[in-house]
């Protein structure tokens, strides 16, 4: 497909004075990596900054105008909207920490106790849970968690409770247990990236040493695999304040999360509201990156043992 | 600080009895009724080729395996199933094993730690091991900013800091390049006389192995093969897998054409050949092999004497070496062998294709029956 114009070679003199034609291959080549980055200004870095923006404008009925207003930041910080916001911190900060303690010590058993070339093969089986969409795996929740549910009735015919535990959903301990459900797996794929961190020898020469399992996963384990994990965190961690979707489904009276007050916002035609909330969001999650990143060096989770 | 050398007449017990060991991986066989006795205060190679067997040995008697049957006997005293802390034996690992987060002074004290010794005395420990392995500069690195051969000192540091009287060095220098090795197995052999511990060395570098050992056993095939000093080994090798592992020896397969006694006559490639039995017992008929390491055969004229000391041959080619030239020789039945001569002359070679003898002294050629 090359152009006649770029048959220069024949004779093996270029002629002076005329630049040397580019094939338009050539010239494409780059925007390989040019256009995703375009894409990625356009539709993320460019909204991202217009959210900002738009969380200062003043409501309209339907829509919002140009201005300077706090009056959204005002209705979110003295609101019950904060009180909420808190809440759906702390039971994400639940969720991480049962996500680490559950999934965790399974990336460190494959790290060590799976051979290696089976080790990929194992990390596959927790991508699986998400060949099914996520509503429909949340939504499967109910069922096992209200009030006649498999673990009601389970522990009623065990005789283990007199009456069904009403708590269990539409409250807090059901958004969590959704966000243990949806969120494991990641910590285990950063455990396991993390558990690259900790070279194999580091076991036996702790056999040889003597140090018993406790300090081994304190003082060799998580110093080594700290960065991993944190990255792990913050995005169970974000996530758990962001997906409207489980405190919609499992959630109830005040147990929803920065995701669902925005979405509410947008239902309530309360655009500059929803802004808001997501400048908050976006916020906190910078505030967590940047102290992670003084803390553990976070580039470090890319270059393992280097 | 005592001078590491095996005192036999002392009542201390060895440092290590390993007794009937075998090590089995569902059919695969590491370790086969392995027996061996290490002295206290030696200093104990097990040199073989790779996937023979001595790193399982090894691992075994510092309590990282289970062996299949048999027993292992430190200071005197069946260790049984105990764990690798638990033992009087501390590892120096292949690879750079150090804790990567930790300063050279951690990464050495971290073991006084667990074992929850007080921090000053912690302190002390750790200064007077690094000092013995030349380190007290370095206290403050981080093992990636040390070189190969200083991470290796480290972990040296590391196991002598712990009092632990059998040191196991499992490869110690393999992952180091060929100067730094030569110097680091000197210092090695330096260390274990300070310290005067005992010191077992795995190694498949038989040039290493004949720096530092006081003792060499030799392991392949899950066997061990021959047990004995260093010199002995490699001067009068029993086996006929140690001729062919150790040194360069020119290995000749025949058949005893007459015995007898202290003497025997072998038909080797069309010649008959006298070597001394060593006691052996052998028939006539049997298939046995003669090992002549390479640097004790000389090349002589075609026409010079035949006697039951060498051999007809035709000469191949020469290999220049540097400090020694390797000539090579093929015999009428296809077997090379190679004369190796400290000669800086390319004067005189013989053309390719040319019948020359090959010639030894009587008592540098030996019979092994295996």
């Amino acid at each position: 497909m090359a152009s006649p114009t770029t048959d220069v070679t024949d004779g093996g003199t270029l002629p002076v004075g005329t630049p040397p034609v580019t094939p338009w291959r050539d010239r494409l080549t780059p925007w390989v990596f040019r256009a995703p980055l375009v894409f990625m200004v356009m539709f993320f870095a460019i909204p991202m900054a217009l959210t900002v923006v738009f969380s200062v404008f003043e409501r309209t009925m339907f829509w919002m105008e140009p201005g300077f207003t706090l009056f959204s930041y005002e209705n979110f910080f003295f609101s019950a909207r904060l009180i909420n916001f808190l809440d759906s911190m702390k039971y994400s900060l639940i969720a991480v920490a049962i996500c680490f303690v559950l999934g965790f010590p399974i990336a460190v058993f494959i790290r060590k106790s799976v051979p290696q070339v089976a080790q990929h093969r194992v990390i596959l089986l927790f991508i699986l849970p998400f060949m099914v969409s996520e509503i429909i795996r949340v939504f499967a929740l109910r069922p096992v968690l209200q009030r006649n549910g498999l673990v009601n009735s389970t522990l009623m015919d065990l005789g283990l409770i007199d009456e069904p535990i009403t708590a269990l959903l539409y409250s807090h301990t059901g958004v969590v247990i959704g966000e243990v459900l949806s969120f494991l797996p990641f910590i285990v794929f950063a455990g396991f990236l993390a558990m690259e961190a900790v070279p194999k020898y580091i076991f036996e020469v702790c056999d040889d040493l003597g140090v018993g399992p406790w300090r081994r996963f304190k003082d060799v384990i998580l110093p080594l695999a700290a960065p991993g994990i944190f990255a792990g965190s913050v995005f169970i961690f974000v996530n758990g304040l962001g997906v409207a979707l489980l405190p919609n489904i499992l959630g109830g009276a005040g147990a929803v999360n920065a995701g669902l007050i925005a979405t509410q916002a947008i239902t309530a035609l309360d655009f500059p509201l929803a802004m808001a909330v997501s400048a908050i969001m976006m916020a906190t999650l910078m505030t967590l990156l940047w102290i992670g990143h003084k803390l553990f060096d976070l580039t470090k989770i890319l270059s393992p043992l280097s | 600080m005592t001078k590491g050398t095996p005192d036999m007449t002392s009542p201390r017990p060895p440092a290590v009895e390993v007794r009937n060991l075998s090590k089995h991986y569902g059919d695969f066989v590491a370790l086969r009724d392995v027996n061996v006795t290490i002295g206290a205060g030696e200093y104990f190679v097990l040199l073989g080729p790779s996937g023979g067997g001595k790193t399982t040995l090894l691992r075994t008697i510092g309590g990282f395996h289970r062996p299949t049957s048999g027993e292992v006997l430190l200071n005197g005293q069946s260790v049984g199933h105990l764990p690798p802390d638990k033992r009087p034996t501390t590892m120096v690992f292949q690879a750079y094993a150090l804790f990567p987060h930790m300063t050279v002074t951690q990464n050495v004290g971290y073991g006084l730690k667990v074992a929850g010794l007080r921090k000053d005395k912690i302190a002390e420990k750790v200064d007077y091991a690094l000092e013995q392995v030349g380190l007290s500069q370095f206290t403050h690195r981080k093992p990636h900013e040390l070189s190969g051969g200083q991470q290796q000192r480290v972990q040296l540091a590391r196991a002598i800091v712990l009092d632990r009287d059998i040191l196991l060095l499992d490869e110690p220098l393999a992952a180091l390049d060929a100067q730094l090795r030569k110097d680091m197995c000197l210092e090695l052999k330096h260390l274990q006389e300070q310290v005067g511990i005992t010191f077992i060395h795995v190694t498949h570098n038989q040039e290493e192995a004949m720096t530092v050992a006081d003792r060499i056993a030799l392991i392949a095939n899950g066997n061990l093969v021959e047990c004995g000093n260093a010199r002995d080994i490699y001067r009068a090798p029993d086996k006929t897998f140690t001729a062919s592992f150790v040194g360069e020896n020119n290995m000749l397969s025949g058949k005893i054409a007459t015995a007898n006694g202290t003497s025997a006559i072998v038909d080797v490639a069309g010649a008959r050949l006298s070597v001394d039995t060593r006691g052996l017992h052998v028939q006539d008929g049997q298939p046995v092999n003669l090992s002549i390491r390479s640097e004790c055969v000389a090349i002589d004229h075609a026409d010079a004497a035949a006697d039951a000391h060498s051999i007809k041959g035709a000469y191949t080619e020469s290999v220049y070496l540097g400090l020694t030239t390797s000539h090579l020789v093929r015999l009428p039945d296809g077997t090379e062998m190679i004369s190796r001569v400290i000669s800086d002359t390319d004067d005189g070679l013989p053309e390719a294709g040319a019948p020359l003898r090959v010639t030894w002294k009587p008592s540098d050629i030996r019979l092994h029956v295996e």
